[in-house]
C-alpha cells in the first residue's frame, strides 16, 4: 500500500498537503498523482489524519496561569531608609554579642598582664573591643599549649626569660606562656604587655585582682535599646510598604 | 491595548501587562502541554513552567510571531516535565503494596490515567487519538502537535523545535504515517469516511 512510493515521496505529499512545496516541486507532484493512484491514495490518508487530529477539541485552560509578583520574584520598592535600619539593628546586635563575649572572657584572662590592658580599654568603642577580643584570644590559644613544653625546662636550666618573671611565677604558671606567646606573636599590644608584665609583680605581687566587667550594663542596654528600636522601624516601614504596594490600583 | 504593546510592557517589567497575554494564550499552551504531555495536570504544570519563563525570557523576544515563541516555551518546558518523570516515575513499575509485598489484585494493571467516570466523560476517539500521539516518539509528537493542532506553519515549527526545516518535514511525515497505522487499531471508532477508504484499499 504505501510500500511503493518511497519515504521521500511520502515526505513530498506530506509537504504538498501543507503548501509547503516549491513551484516546480508542486506541479511535478501533481502530474504523478495524476497518473499513480497509489500517489493519490497515500496524499487521501495523510489529508484524513491531519483531518482526525485536527476534529481533537479545544480544551479550555482549568486554571488561569496568570503569574503573581511572587512567583516572578519581584519585592515591592521598600523605601531608602529601610536598609539602614536593617544594618543598624545587625550591627547593635553583633556588638551586645562582643560586650557579652567580651565580659564573659575578661575574667578568665585576667589575673593575668591581659587584665589592666582590657581594663584600660574597655570604655572604648565596638571595634576596639574587637580587636582586644581577638589579640587576647590570641594569646591565650598558645597558653593553653605552652606549659607543658616550658615547665621542664624552668626548673632544670633557667631562661633569662624565666629568671625576668620570677617573682610572677609564684602568683600563677599560666603567665609566662601568655607573656612570652604575646611577646613572639608582634600584637601591637605586646611590648605593653610586657611593661606591665615587669611592673605586676613588683608593684602589686599578691593581690588578686577582680576586675569590673570591661563593658558596662548602660552601654549593654544602650545596644539592646537601639537593635530593638531599629528592627521595630526596619519591620514598620516595610510592611506599610508592602500594603501599599498590594493596594495600587493596577 | 495591542499585543506589541503589552509585550513592550512586559519587556520592561510590567507583569499585569504580561498576564493579560497569559490570559490570551493559556487555552493554546495548555491545549499544546495536553497533547504532548498526555494528563492535564503534566500539562498545567508545564504551561504554568513556560509562562514563568516566558516571563523571565521575553527580554529575548525580537518579534515574529509571539505565538510561536510562546509555544517554544511551552514545548521546551514539556520536554523538561517528561525528562524530570522519567527520572522520578510516579507509577510503581513492580506491583507491590505500600509494605513491599506482591499485590494480589491485578488493580495494578489498570490504566492509571483514566479513571471510569473520566472515561465515560472521554470522547473515545479523542482518547484514541491521544493515545496514538502518546505512542509516537516525543520528537515527532511534538512536531506533528505544533503542525496539526496548534497550526504553526513549517518555520515557526523548526524555530519552536529547533531542528532544520527539512527535519521537520521529515518527522511530520512519518508522524502522520505511523499515526494513521495507530488509528487502524481503533477501527469502530473512526468517521465513516475513514472506514470507508480503508475497506477500499483492503479490498
Amino acid at each position: 500500500m504505501t510500500q511503493t512510493p518511497s519515504f521521500r515521496d511520502v515526505e513530498k505529499l506530506s509537504a504538498y498537503l501543507d503548501g509547503q512545496l516549491k513551484p516546480s516541486e508542486k506541479a511535478r507532484l501533481e502530474s504523478r498523482l495524476q497518473s499513480d493512484p497509489e500517489f493519490a491514495s497515500i496524499l487521501k490518508e495523510l489529508r484524513q489524519t491531519r483531518g482526525l487530529l485536527r476534529q481533537l477539541p479545544q480544551r479550555r485552560a482549568p486554571r488561569n496561569f496568570t503569574l503573581t509578583p511572587k512567583m516572578v520574584g519581584q519585592k515591592p520598592p521598600l523605601p531608602r531608609t529601610y536598609p539602614a535600619f536593617r544594618f543598624a539593628t545587625v550591627l547593635a546586635t553583633l556588638l551586645l554579642f562582643f560586650t557579652f563575649a567580651t565580659n564573659f572572657m575578661a575574667p578568665r584572662l585576667t589575673r593575668s598582664a591581659t587584665a589592666p590592658f582590657a581594663y584600660g580599654m574597655g570604655g572604648g568603642g565596638g571595634g576596639a573591643e574587637t580587636e582586644m577580643q581577638s589579640a587576647t584570644e590570641e594569646a591565650a590559644q598558645p597558653a593553653l599549649e605552652m606549659p607543658a613544653i616550658e615547665e621542664p625546662a624552668v626548673p632544670g636550666t633557667p631562661t633569662p626569660f624565666a629568671t625576668l618573671v620570677e617573682p610572677s611565677a609564684q602568683n600563677s604558671t599560666r603567665i609566662e606562656p601568655t607573656l612570652q606567646t604575646s611577646d613572639k606573636s608582634g600584637v601591637q599590644e605586646a611590648p605593653t604587655n610586657d611593661t606591665f608584665a615587669q611592673r605586676i609583680p613588683e608593684e602589686e605581687p599578691e593581690q588578686v585582682r577582680t576586675p569590673a566587667p570591661p563593658v558596662s550594663a548602660p552601654v549593654q542596654i544602650a545596644l539592646g535599646v537601639i537593635a530593638a528600636l531599629s528592627a521595630l522601624v526596619a519591620f514598620i516601614l516595610r510592611t506599610t510598604a508592602i500594603r501599599k504596594w498590594r493596594a495600587k490600583p493596577k | 491595548m495591542d499585543e506589541l504593546a503589552l509585550i513592550n510592557e512586559a519587556q520592561r517589567g510590567d507583569l499585569d501587562s504580561f498576564n493579560t497575554l497569559v490570559l490570551t494564550y493559556q487555552d493554546v499552551l495548555f491545549n499544546t502541554a495536553l497533547r504532548i504531555m498526555g494528563d492535564e495536570e503534566s500539562a498545567a504544570d508545564a504551561t504554568q513552567e513556560a509562562f514563568l519563563s516566558a516571563f523571565r525570557a521575553i527580554k529575548s523576544y525580537r518579534g515574529g510571531s509571539f505565538k510561536a515563541w510562546l509555544l517554544r516555551t511551552v514545548t521546551n518546558a514539556c520536554y523538561d516535565e517528561l525528562r524530570r518523570q522519567k527520572r522520578r516515575p510516579s507509577v510503581p513499575l513492580e506491583p507491590e503494596t505500600d509494605d513491599g509485598e506482591e499485590m494480589e489484585t491485578p488493580r495494578w494493571l489498570a490504566d492509571p490515567s483514566l479513571s471510569p467516570e473520566e472515561e465515560a466523560e472521554t470522547d473515545e476517539l479523542e482518547h484514541a487519538i491521544q493515545h496514538c500521539l502518546e505512542a509516537l516518539p516525543l520528537e515527532f509528537r511534538s512536531v506533528v502537535v505544533l503542525t496539526d493542532l496548534q497550526g504553526m506553519d513549517y518555520k515557526e515549527v523548526a524555530v519552536a523545535v529547533r531542528v532544520p526545516l527539512g527535519t521537520i518535514k521529515s518527522r511530520l511525515a512519518r508522524a502522520r504515517l505511523r499515526l494513521r497505522e495507530c488509528l487502524q487499531g481503533f477501527w469502530e471508532l473512526l468517521p465513516a469516511s475513514f472506514r470507508l477508504e480503508e475497506e477500499i484499499i483492503r479490498t
